[in-house]
């Protein structure tokens, strides 16, 4: 049934939205962290959308929602802070620091609220239309 | 006999509640995907056709309705962000209450028209 179908795709985007939220999380509280099991300093993690296709209805293409293609590394280079006294600094005094750019991990933040939010109300208009079709043929 | 619901209203109707529930698809997956780059918005498109067909015949004609089919169409025309997405957050909330209301309207409808069909079977006595 169609209204199943659609609440599974705002589904996938509730888990993908929440997915990138728990990333945003993990970059901010790790923006300090110099020391990881990769060696280095911590690398900011981005999460990779990709639209989930899906040829169905008379052989038009439907869209059944989105998927977290991958989980990669921010290509930026760590930020060399000049701080001679760390424990983690390089012969010349630098010490490499997560390439986390804290304005624009909360930009990030707010933009994935508002999709998280977007998603929740067609969750819920869809709902709403399959309550209401269960009311056809009543009284 | 003539099947009771083979006449033009139901028929009407439940094209309008396919499309309906059709369009909630491409709602929901435009709005999942607004943070997917490159994506494109896709819509449908069933009301124009209609009325075309309405248009073209003088009388309203069940065969011609039960040609027309909603039709995904994918908007490859336009850009919101750089990263090539289109999908505008306030014109698909929009197009869902629309979509929900309309859905709606289509139910109240139906439950009318059988509700007319009832009243005769029980011979007007409710």
């Amino acid at each position: 049934m169609k209204l199943f179908q659609s609440m599974a795709i705002s589904a996938s985007s509730l888990t993908a939205e929440r997915l990138r939220m728990d990333l945003i999380s993990s970059n901010i509280a790790n923006i300090n962290t110099t020391r990881t099991e990769d060696g280095g300093p911590y690398k900011k993690k981005v999460a990779i959308f990709q639209e989930q296709l899906e040829r169905k209805i008379n052989g038009q293409n439907v869209g059944s929602g989105v998927k977290v293609a991958a989980v990669e590394e921010a290509k930026t280079p760590p930020k060399m802070i000049y701080d001679p006294g760390h424990p983690d600094a390089n012969k010349d005094g630098y010490v490499a620091m997560p390439n986390i750019n804290i304005v624009n991990e909360m930009v990030d933040l707010i933009s994935t609220t508002r999709a998280y939010e977007a998603n929740v109300t067609v969750l819920n208009a869809s709902k709403t239309m399959a309550i209401k079709a269960l009311t056809i043929g009543r009284g | 006999m003539q099947n009771m619901f083979r006449d033009v209203t139901s028929q009407l109707l439940t094209k309008a509640l396919d499309t309906a529930s059709m369009r909630q698809r491409v709602i929901s997956n435009n709005l999942a995907n607004i943070n997917t780059p490159g994506f494109k918005r896709s819509y449908v498109t069933f009301e124009e056709e209609l009325r075309k067909t309405l248009e073209t015949n003088n009388r309203v004609n069940l065969n011609s309705i039960q040609k027309i089919e909603p039709q995904i169409n994918k908007d490859n025309s336009t850009s919101m962000r750089l990263d090539g997405n289109n999908v505008d957050m306030d014109q698909e909330m929009v197009d869902l209450a629309m979509n929900s209301i309309n859905y709606n309207t289509a139910v109240q409808q139906l439950n009318k028209k059988l509700g007319m069909l009832r009243y005769v079977i029980s011979e007007g006595r409710r």
